[in-house]
Protein backbone atom coordinates (compact mmCIF):
# COMPACT_ATOMS: atom_id res chain seq x y z
CA UNK A 1 0.00 0.00 0.00
CA UNK A 2 2.76 2.45 0.98
CA UNK A 3 4.73 1.51 -2.15
CA UNK A 4 1.69 2.17 -4.34
CA UNK A 5 1.12 5.49 -2.63
CA UNK A 6 4.78 6.41 -3.15
CA UNK A 7 4.54 5.49 -6.84
CA UNK A 8 1.39 7.61 -7.17
CA UNK A 9 3.07 10.58 -5.50
CA UNK A 10 6.19 10.26 -7.66
CA UNK A 11 4.04 9.96 -10.79
CA UNK A 12 2.07 13.04 -9.76
CA UNK A 13 5.25 15.02 -9.21
CA UNK A 14 6.64 13.81 -12.54
CA UNK A 15 3.46 14.95 -14.25
CA UNK A 16 3.61 18.25 -12.45
CA UNK A 17 7.16 18.74 -13.67
CA UNK A 18 6.05 18.56 -17.33
CA UNK A 19 4.65 22.06 -17.41
CA UNK A 20 2.54 23.41 -20.27
CA UNK A 21 3.49 27.11 -20.61
CA UNK A 22 0.79 29.64 -19.83
CA UNK A 23 0.86 31.07 -23.34
CA UNK A 24 -0.16 27.69 -24.75
CA UNK A 25 -3.30 27.20 -22.66
CA UNK A 26 -5.71 29.24 -24.79
CA UNK A 27 -7.96 26.22 -25.42
CA UNK A 28 -8.76 25.94 -21.71
CA UNK A 29 -10.34 29.41 -21.74
CA UNK A 30 -13.17 28.08 -23.90
CA UNK A 31 -16.25 27.49 -21.70
CA UNK A 32 -16.77 24.15 -23.46
CA UNK A 33 -13.52 22.92 -21.89
CA UNK A 34 -14.56 23.46 -18.28
CA UNK A 35 -13.91 20.13 -16.60
CA UNK A 36 -16.81 20.76 -14.21
CA UNK A 37 -20.28 22.01 -14.96
CA UNK A 38 -21.37 25.31 -13.51
CA UNK A 39 -22.02 24.99 -9.79
CA UNK A 40 -25.80 25.08 -9.92
CA UNK A 41 -26.08 22.51 -12.67
CA UNK A 42 -23.57 20.25 -10.95
CA UNK A 43 -25.45 20.59 -7.64
CA UNK A 44 -28.83 19.69 -9.07
CA UNK A 45 -27.40 16.69 -10.96
CA UNK A 46 -25.53 15.56 -7.86
CA UNK A 47 -28.72 15.73 -5.85
CA UNK A 48 -30.62 13.73 -8.44
CA UNK A 49 -28.11 10.90 -8.16
CA UNK A 50 -27.56 11.23 -4.40
CA UNK A 51 -31.24 10.70 -3.66
CA UNK A 52 -31.84 7.88 -6.13
CA UNK A 53 -28.69 5.80 -6.03
CA UNK A 54 -27.35 4.21 -2.89
CA UNK A 55 -23.84 4.48 -4.29
CA UNK A 56 -23.76 8.26 -4.10
CA UNK A 57 -21.59 10.17 -1.67
CA UNK A 58 -18.12 9.44 -0.44
CA UNK A 59 -16.67 12.19 -2.58
CA UNK A 60 -17.10 15.36 -0.61
CA UNK A 61 -20.83 15.72 -1.11
CA UNK A 62 -23.40 14.96 1.57
CA UNK A 63 -24.28 11.30 1.10
CA UNK A 64 -27.81 10.27 0.30
CA UNK A 65 -29.23 6.93 -0.63
CA UNK A 66 -32.63 6.00 0.54
CA UNK A 67 -34.45 8.76 2.25
CA UNK A 68 -34.63 11.31 -0.52
CA UNK A 69 -34.36 14.03 2.06
CA UNK A 70 -31.15 15.97 2.35
CA UNK B 1 51.50 65.20 -28.53
CA UNK B 2 50.11 66.61 -31.72
CA UNK B 3 47.34 69.27 -31.60
CA UNK B 4 44.87 66.79 -33.10
CA UNK B 5 45.48 64.22 -30.38
CA UNK B 6 45.23 66.94 -27.68
CA UNK B 7 41.91 68.09 -29.14
CA UNK B 8 40.55 64.50 -29.14
CA UNK B 9 41.51 64.09 -25.44
CA UNK B 10 39.84 67.36 -24.48
CA UNK B 11 36.66 66.33 -26.31
CA UNK B 12 36.64 62.92 -24.63
CA UNK B 13 37.05 64.43 -21.16
CA UNK B 14 34.29 66.98 -21.92
CA UNK B 15 31.89 64.23 -22.96
CA UNK B 16 32.59 62.23 -19.79
CA UNK B 17 32.17 65.32 -17.55
CA UNK B 18 28.94 66.30 -19.34
CA UNK B 19 27.45 62.84 -19.07
CA UNK B 20 28.37 62.63 -15.37
CA UNK B 21 26.73 66.01 -14.69
CA UNK B 22 23.64 64.98 -16.62
CA UNK B 23 23.39 61.75 -14.61
CA UNK B 24 23.82 63.70 -11.40
CA UNK B 25 21.08 66.16 -12.26
CA UNK B 26 18.75 63.32 -13.24
CA UNK B 27 19.46 61.60 -9.93
CA UNK B 28 18.57 64.78 -8.13
CA UNK B 29 15.11 64.82 -9.63
CA UNK B 30 12.40 62.80 -7.88
CA UNK B 31 11.76 59.45 -9.54
CA UNK B 32 8.80 59.56 -11.88
CA UNK B 33 7.16 56.60 -10.15
CA UNK B 34 7.15 58.23 -6.69
CA UNK B 35 3.58 59.01 -5.78
CA UNK B 36 2.27 57.30 -8.94
CA UNK B 37 2.14 53.62 -8.07
CA UNK B 38 -0.44 51.13 -9.30
CA UNK B 39 -2.76 52.20 -6.51
CA UNK B 40 -2.69 55.88 -7.59
CA UNK B 41 -2.96 55.18 -11.32
CA UNK B 42 -5.62 52.45 -11.18
CA UNK B 43 -7.33 53.51 -7.99
CA UNK B 44 -7.27 51.65 -4.70
CA UNK B 45 -9.26 48.44 -4.77
CA UNK B 46 -11.95 48.96 -2.20
CA UNK B 47 -12.38 46.41 0.55
CA UNK B 48 -16.12 46.44 -0.08
CA UNK B 49 -18.14 43.65 -1.57
CA UNK B 50 -18.20 43.59 -5.31
CA UNK B 51 -20.63 41.26 -7.06
CA UNK B 52 -18.73 39.26 -9.69
CA UNK B 53 -21.53 37.06 -10.97
CA UNK B 54 -25.15 36.13 -10.36
CA UNK B 55 -26.55 32.87 -11.67
CA UNK B 56 -30.01 31.38 -11.46
CA UNK B 57 -31.38 28.03 -12.45
CA UNK B 58 -34.79 26.45 -12.35
CA UNK B 59 -35.25 22.72 -12.76
CA UNK B 60 -38.38 20.60 -12.98
CA UNK B 61 -38.25 16.87 -12.19
CA UNK B 62 -41.11 14.59 -13.14
CA UNK B 63 -40.69 11.14 -11.58
CA UNK B 64 -42.59 7.90 -12.12
CA UNK B 65 -41.89 4.52 -10.63
CA UNK B 66 -42.41 2.02 -7.88
CA UNK B 67 -40.44 0.85 -4.87
CA UNK B 68 -40.94 -1.71 -2.12
CA UNK B 69 -40.17 0.85 0.60
CA UNK B 70 -43.31 2.82 -0.33
CA UNK B 71 -46.71 2.10 1.25
CA UNK B 72 -48.62 3.67 -1.63
CA UNK B 73 -49.68 0.38 -3.17
CA UNK B 74 -50.44 -3.24 -2.36
CA UNK B 75 -49.48 -4.49 1.11
CA UNK B 76 -46.42 -6.34 -0.09
CA UNK B 77 -45.59 -3.64 -2.59
CA UNK B 78 -44.21 -2.22 -4.65
CA UNK B 79 -45.68 1.17 -3.82
CA UNK B 80 -45.79 4.28 -5.93
CA UNK B 81 -42.85 6.69 -6.08
CA UNK B 82 -44.56 9.33 -8.17
CA UNK B 83 -43.24 12.80 -7.41
CA UNK B 84 -42.74 16.14 -9.05
CA UNK B 85 -40.07 18.54 -7.88
CA UNK B 86 -39.51 22.17 -8.76
CA UNK B 87 -36.08 23.42 -7.81
CA UNK B 88 -35.13 27.10 -8.15
CA UNK B 89 -31.48 27.91 -7.36
CA UNK B 90 -29.48 31.10 -6.90
CA UNK B 91 -25.70 31.49 -6.88
CA UNK B 92 -23.89 34.75 -6.13
CA UNK B 93 -20.12 35.25 -6.25
CA UNK B 94 -18.64 38.38 -4.66
CA UNK B 95 -15.14 39.60 -3.93
CA UNK B 96 -14.07 41.47 -0.82
CA UNK B 97 -10.70 43.05 -1.55
CA UNK B 98 -7.86 41.30 -3.29
CA UNK B 99 -7.71 38.10 -1.29
CA UNK B 100 -11.21 37.23 -0.18
CA UNK B 101 -14.11 36.00 -2.28
CA UNK B 102 -17.49 34.57 -1.31
CA UNK B 103 -19.93 32.23 -2.97
CA UNK B 104 -23.47 31.92 -1.66
CA UNK B 105 -25.75 29.26 -3.08
CA UNK B 106 -29.47 29.00 -2.32
CA UNK B 107 -31.25 25.96 -3.69
CA UNK B 108 -34.92 25.53 -2.83
CA UNK B 109 -36.92 22.36 -3.50
CA UNK B 110 -40.68 22.32 -3.81
CA UNK B 111 -41.43 18.62 -3.63
CA UNK B 112 -44.79 16.95 -3.99
CA UNK B 113 -44.96 14.27 -1.39
CA UNK B 114 -41.35 13.14 -1.20
CA UNK B 115 -41.10 13.81 2.49
CA UNK B 116 -43.11 13.11 5.59
CA UNK B 117 -44.48 16.60 5.94
CA UNK B 118 -46.84 16.71 8.92
CA UNK B 119 -47.47 12.99 8.87
CA UNK B 120 -47.69 12.98 12.66
CA UNK B 121 -50.56 15.45 12.62
CA UNK B 122 -52.60 13.45 10.14
CA UNK B 123 -51.80 10.04 11.65
CA UNK B 124 -51.49 8.38 8.31
CA UNK B 125 -48.89 5.94 7.12
CA UNK B 126 -46.00 7.94 5.69
CA UNK B 127 -45.18 7.27 2.10
CA UNK B 128 -44.03 9.20 -0.85
CA UNK B 129 -47.49 10.01 -2.22
CA UNK B 130 -49.82 10.05 0.76
CA UNK B 131 -52.16 13.00 1.15
CA UNK B 132 -50.49 13.73 4.47
CA UNK B 133 -47.30 14.67 2.66
CA UNK B 134 -48.72 16.30 -0.41
CA UNK B 135 -46.13 19.01 -0.65
CA UNK B 136 -42.93 19.92 1.09
CA UNK B 137 -40.58 22.86 0.74
CA UNK B 138 -36.89 22.45 1.49
CA UNK B 139 -34.22 25.11 1.39
CA UNK B 140 -30.45 25.28 1.75
CA UNK B 141 -27.99 28.10 2.30
CA UNK B 142 -24.41 27.27 1.42
CA UNK B 143 -21.61 29.81 1.93
CA UNK B 144 -18.01 29.33 0.77
CA UNK B 145 -15.37 31.93 1.62
CA UNK B 146 -12.10 31.63 -0.30
CA UNK B 147 -8.96 33.28 1.04
CA UNK B 148 -5.98 33.63 -1.29
CA UNK B 149 -2.95 33.03 0.91
CA UNK B 150 -0.52 33.63 -1.93
CA UNK B 151 -0.81 33.51 -5.73
CA UNK B 152 -0.62 29.71 -5.62
CA UNK B 153 -2.60 28.80 -2.52
CA UNK B 154 -6.27 29.14 -1.62
CA UNK B 155 -8.08 28.19 1.57
CA UNK B 156 -11.84 27.70 1.44
CA UNK B 157 -14.13 27.69 4.47
CA UNK B 158 -17.58 26.31 3.75
CA UNK B 159 -20.66 26.22 5.89
CA UNK B 160 -24.38 25.86 5.40
CA UNK B 161 -27.79 24.98 6.69
CA UNK B 162 -30.60 22.88 5.27
CA UNK B 163 -34.20 23.02 6.45
CA UNK B 164 -37.26 20.98 5.60
CA UNK B 165 -40.32 19.93 7.55
CA UNK B 166 -39.03 16.94 9.57
CA UNK B 167 -35.35 17.40 8.82
CA UNK B 168 -32.52 19.82 9.72
CA UNK B 169 -28.94 19.68 8.60
CA UNK B 170 -25.83 21.79 9.10
CA UNK B 171 -22.50 21.36 7.37
CA UNK B 172 -19.08 22.92 7.69
CA UNK B 173 -15.82 22.22 5.93
CA UNK B 174 -12.35 23.41 5.17
CA UNK B 175 -10.38 22.83 1.99
CA UNK B 176 -7.24 24.05 0.35
CA UNK B 177 -5.74 24.03 -3.12
CA UNK B 178 -2.18 24.65 -4.15
CA UNK B 179 -0.87 25.32 -7.66
CA UNK B 180 2.38 23.72 -8.70
CA UNK B 181 4.84 24.69 -11.40
CA UNK B 182 3.39 27.39 -13.62
CA UNK B 183 -0.11 26.78 -12.39
CA UNK B 184 -0.81 23.83 -14.66
CA UNK B 185 -1.10 21.38 -11.78
CA UNK B 186 -3.24 21.77 -8.68
CA UNK B 187 -3.34 19.66 -5.51
CA UNK B 188 -6.44 19.97 -3.39
CA UNK B 189 -7.55 18.52 -0.06
CA UNK B 190 -10.57 19.07 2.09
CA UNK B 191 -12.73 17.91 4.97
CA UNK B 192 -16.49 18.28 5.37
CA UNK B 193 -18.67 17.55 8.37
CA UNK B 194 -22.45 17.13 8.00
CA UNK B 195 -24.78 16.80 10.97
CA UNK B 196 -28.43 15.87 10.34
CA UNK B 197 -31.17 15.68 12.91
CA UNK B 198 -34.75 14.82 12.14
CA UNK B 199 -38.04 13.55 13.52
CA UNK B 200 -38.33 9.82 13.94
CA UNK B 201 -41.61 8.27 12.77
CA UNK B 202 -42.75 4.71 12.94
CA UNK B 203 -44.21 3.07 9.86
CA UNK B 204 -47.74 4.01 10.89
CA UNK B 205 -46.88 7.70 10.88
CA UNK B 206 -46.52 8.31 14.62
CA UNK B 207 -43.83 10.60 15.90
CA UNK B 208 -41.48 8.70 18.19
CA UNK B 209 -38.76 11.18 19.04
CA UNK B 210 -35.68 12.42 17.28
CA UNK B 211 -32.83 10.87 15.39
CA UNK B 212 -29.53 12.16 14.07
CA UNK B 213 -26.50 11.21 12.04
CA UNK B 214 -23.02 12.54 11.48
CA UNK B 215 -21.15 12.28 8.18
CA UNK B 216 -17.44 13.06 7.98
CA UNK B 217 -15.77 13.31 4.58
CA UNK B 218 -12.15 13.77 3.55
CA UNK B 219 -11.07 14.33 -0.05
CA UNK B 220 -7.84 14.54 -2.01
CA UNK B 221 -7.60 15.78 -5.58
CA UNK B 222 -5.05 16.38 -8.30
CA UNK B 223 -5.68 18.30 -11.52
CA UNK B 224 -3.13 18.59 -14.32
CA UNK B 225 -2.92 20.15 -17.76
CA UNK B 226 -1.37 17.27 -19.68
CA UNK B 227 -1.03 18.87 -23.12
CA UNK B 228 -2.13 22.12 -24.73
CA UNK B 229 -5.57 20.53 -25.30
CA UNK B 230 -5.91 17.93 -22.52
CA UNK B 231 -6.85 18.32 -18.88
CA UNK B 232 -7.06 15.49 -16.33
CA UNK B 233 -8.34 15.28 -12.78
CA UNK B 234 -8.33 12.55 -10.13
CA UNK B 235 -10.20 12.68 -6.81
CA UNK B 236 -10.50 10.32 -3.89
CA UNK B 237 -12.98 10.71 -1.07
CA UNK B 238 -13.90 8.77 2.03
CA UNK B 239 -17.04 9.31 4.11
CA UNK B 240 -17.70 7.87 7.56
CA UNK B 241 -21.32 7.94 8.73
CA UNK B 242 -22.71 7.28 12.19
CA UNK B 243 -26.23 7.39 13.56
CA UNK B 244 -29.65 6.80 12.01
CA UNK B 245 -28.87 6.20 8.33
CA UNK B 246 -32.43 5.81 7.06
CA UNK B 247 -35.50 8.02 7.08
CA UNK B 248 -37.15 5.85 9.82
CA UNK B 249 -40.48 5.33 8.02
CA UNK B 250 -39.42 3.14 5.09
CA UNK B 251 -41.09 -0.26 5.19
CA UNK B 252 -39.97 -3.77 4.34
CA UNK B 253 -42.44 -6.47 3.27
CA UNK B 254 -42.22 -9.32 5.78
CA UNK B 255 -43.37 -12.86 5.46
CA UNK B 256 -46.07 -13.78 6.17
CA UNK B 257 -48.03 -10.81 4.73
CA UNK B 258 -46.99 -7.99 7.01
CA UNK B 259 -44.87 -4.88 6.89
CA UNK B 260 -41.97 -4.09 9.18
CA UNK B 261 -39.61 -1.17 9.60
CA UNK B 262 -36.36 -0.90 7.74
CA UNK B 263 -33.38 -1.99 9.88
CA UNK B 264 -30.04 -0.48 8.90
CA UNK B 265 -26.56 -0.61 10.45
CA UNK B 266 -25.61 2.45 12.48
CA UNK B 267 -22.32 2.93 10.64
CA UNK B 268 -21.25 3.18 7.05
CA UNK B 269 -17.85 3.74 5.41
CA UNK B 270 -17.95 4.90 1.79
CA UNK B 271 -15.08 5.29 -0.68
CA UNK B 272 -15.25 7.03 -4.05
CA UNK B 273 -12.54 7.41 -6.68
CA UNK B 274 -13.22 9.75 -9.60
CA UNK B 275 -11.21 10.34 -12.78
CA UNK B 276 -12.06 13.04 -15.31
CA UNK B 277 -10.51 14.03 -18.61
CA UNK B 278 -11.31 16.93 -20.93
CA UNK B 279 -10.00 16.99 -24.49
CA UNK B 280 -10.36 19.87 -26.94
CA UNK B 281 -11.26 18.57 -30.39
CA UNK B 282 -9.84 20.04 -33.62
CA UNK B 283 -13.29 20.75 -35.10
CA UNK B 284 -14.06 23.22 -32.30
CA UNK B 285 -15.56 20.70 -29.96
CA UNK B 286 -14.72 19.19 -26.59
CA UNK B 287 -14.90 15.70 -25.14
CA UNK B 288 -15.36 15.09 -21.42
CA UNK B 289 -14.91 11.63 -19.93
CA UNK B 290 -15.83 10.73 -16.36
CA UNK B 291 -15.40 7.53 -14.42
CA UNK B 292 -16.32 6.90 -10.78
CA UNK B 293 -15.72 3.83 -8.67
CA UNK B 294 -17.60 3.50 -5.41
CA UNK B 295 -17.39 0.95 -2.63
CA UNK B 296 -18.87 0.78 0.87
CA UNK B 297 -19.17 -1.64 3.77
CA UNK B 298 -22.90 -2.27 3.15
CA UNK B 299 -21.89 -4.33 0.12
CA UNK B 300 -22.60 -1.70 -2.52
CA UNK B 301 -19.97 -1.42 -5.24
CA UNK B 302 -20.68 0.79 -8.21
CA UNK B 303 -19.21 1.98 -11.48
CA UNK B 304 -20.38 5.13 -13.21
CA UNK B 305 -19.21 6.22 -16.66
CA UNK B 306 -20.17 9.47 -18.31
CA UNK B 307 -19.36 10.79 -21.75
CA UNK B 308 -20.12 14.34 -22.80
CA UNK B 309 -19.53 15.76 -26.27
CA UNK B 310 -19.71 19.50 -26.87
CA UNK B 311 -19.76 21.14 -30.28
CA UNK B 312 -19.59 24.85 -30.97
CA UNK B 313 -22.12 25.81 -33.64
CA UNK B 314 -21.65 29.60 -33.60
CA UNK B 315 -19.23 31.86 -31.69
CA UNK B 316 -21.86 32.36 -28.97
CA UNK B 317 -23.62 29.00 -29.09
CA UNK B 318 -22.64 25.42 -28.43
CA UNK B 319 -24.53 22.20 -27.88
CA UNK B 320 -23.71 19.35 -25.45
CA UNK B 321 -24.84 15.77 -25.53
CA UNK B 322 -24.45 13.58 -22.42
CA UNK B 323 -24.71 9.88 -21.74
CA UNK B 324 -24.21 8.37 -18.28
CA UNK B 325 -24.31 4.73 -17.27
CA UNK B 326 -24.38 3.65 -13.63
CA UNK B 327 -24.22 0.11 -12.34
CA UNK B 328 -24.41 -0.78 -8.66
CA UNK B 329 -24.51 -3.98 -6.68
CA UNK B 330 -27.19 -3.83 -4.01
CA UNK B 331 -26.70 -3.67 -0.27
CA UNK B 332 -26.03 -7.12 1.15
CA UNK B 333 -29.23 -6.93 3.24
CA UNK B 334 -31.52 -5.68 0.47
CA UNK B 335 -34.67 -7.76 0.06
CA UNK B 336 -38.20 -7.38 -1.23
CA UNK B 337 -39.54 -10.00 1.20
CA UNK B 338 -37.67 -10.28 4.48
CA UNK B 339 -37.66 -12.78 7.25
CA UNK B 340 -38.73 -11.07 10.55
CA UNK B 341 -35.62 -12.26 12.38
CA UNK B 342 -33.09 -10.57 10.11
CA UNK B 343 -30.68 -8.24 11.90
CA UNK B 344 -30.62 -5.78 8.98
CA UNK B 345 -33.10 -5.40 6.16
CA UNK B 346 -34.12 -2.84 3.57
CA UNK B 347 -36.44 -2.80 0.59
CA UNK B 348 -35.37 0.66 -0.48
CA UNK B 349 -35.15 0.64 -4.26
CA UNK B 350 -32.20 3.06 -4.09
CA UNK B 351 -30.15 0.39 -2.30
CA UNK B 352 -31.12 -2.40 -4.72
CA UNK B 353 -28.86 -3.79 -7.43
CA UNK B 354 -29.61 -1.58 -10.41
CA UNK B 355 -28.47 -0.04 -13.66
CA UNK B 356 -29.28 3.57 -14.44
CA UNK B 357 -28.91 5.51 -17.67
CA UNK B 358 -29.10 9.23 -18.28
CA UNK B 359 -29.43 10.83 -21.70
CA UNK B 360 -29.19 14.57 -21.98
CA UNK B 361 -28.86 17.44 -24.41
CA UNK B 362 -28.07 21.06 -23.56
CA UNK B 363 -27.92 24.28 -25.58
CA UNK B 364 -25.58 26.93 -24.17
CA UNK B 365 -25.40 30.61 -25.11
CA UNK B 366 -22.42 32.63 -23.86
CA UNK B 367 -22.80 36.19 -25.13
CA UNK B 368 -20.09 38.77 -24.42
CA UNK B 369 -21.54 42.20 -23.68
CA UNK B 370 -19.48 45.37 -23.65
CA UNK B 371 -21.25 47.16 -20.83
CA UNK B 372 -21.24 46.88 -17.05
CA UNK B 373 -22.32 43.31 -17.61
CA UNK B 374 -19.36 41.55 -19.16
CA UNK B 375 -21.18 38.45 -20.32
CA UNK B 376 -24.54 36.76 -20.34
CA UNK B 377 -25.00 33.02 -20.04
CA UNK B 378 -28.21 31.15 -20.90
CA UNK B 379 -28.64 27.40 -21.13
CA UNK B 380 -31.54 25.03 -21.48
CA UNK B 381 -31.37 21.26 -21.14
CA UNK B 382 -33.48 18.13 -21.16
CA UNK B 383 -32.48 14.88 -19.46
CA UNK B 384 -34.09 11.49 -19.26
CA UNK B 385 -33.18 9.25 -16.32
CA UNK B 386 -34.04 5.57 -16.52
CA UNK B 387 -33.44 3.05 -13.74
CA UNK B 388 -33.67 -0.69 -14.29
CA UNK B 389 -35.82 -1.25 -11.16
CA UNK B 390 -38.81 0.75 -12.32
CA UNK B 391 -37.97 4.39 -11.86
CA UNK B 392 -37.82 7.00 -14.56
CA UNK B 393 -37.65 10.73 -14.64
CA UNK B 394 -37.86 13.62 -17.07
CA UNK B 395 -35.77 16.64 -16.16
CA UNK B 396 -35.94 20.10 -17.74
CA UNK B 397 -33.56 22.78 -16.55
CA UNK B 398 -32.87 26.36 -17.56
CA UNK B 399 -29.98 28.48 -16.28
CA UNK B 400 -29.01 32.12 -16.63
CA UNK B 401 -25.88 33.91 -15.51
CA UNK B 402 -24.55 37.44 -15.50
CA UNK B 403 -20.85 38.16 -15.08
CA UNK B 404 -20.01 41.73 -14.07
Amino acid sequence: MIARLAVAIVAAWALAACAVPQNRRARFADPMMKPYEDDLNAARRQKLYDTREGAAGGDGTPAGGGCGCQ
Amino acid sequence: MTPAVRLRRVLAVSVIVASTLARGSAAAEPPISDGLGDREILGARPNKFRIESVSTRITAFDQYGKGYQSQAGPLLGPGDERATILEPQLDVVATQGKRLSHRITLPVDVVTSASADAIDKHRRPPDVISSASRQNIAGTVDWSATYRVDPATDIVARSGLHLEEPFRSVHAGLSTSHELGEGDAVFSAGVLEVFDWFDRFDITGHHVGRADRLSSTATLGFTKILTTTTLANVNYGITLQNGELGNTWNVVPLSPHALGPELLPGKRIRHALVARMSQFLPWNGALHLYYRFYDDDWGIAAHSVELELAQRLFPVLYVKGTYRFHHQAGASFFTTLASPDLLYRTADSDLAPLDARTFGVMLVFDVPIDTEVKSLHVDIAYERYLRSNDLQMNVVTCGTGFRF
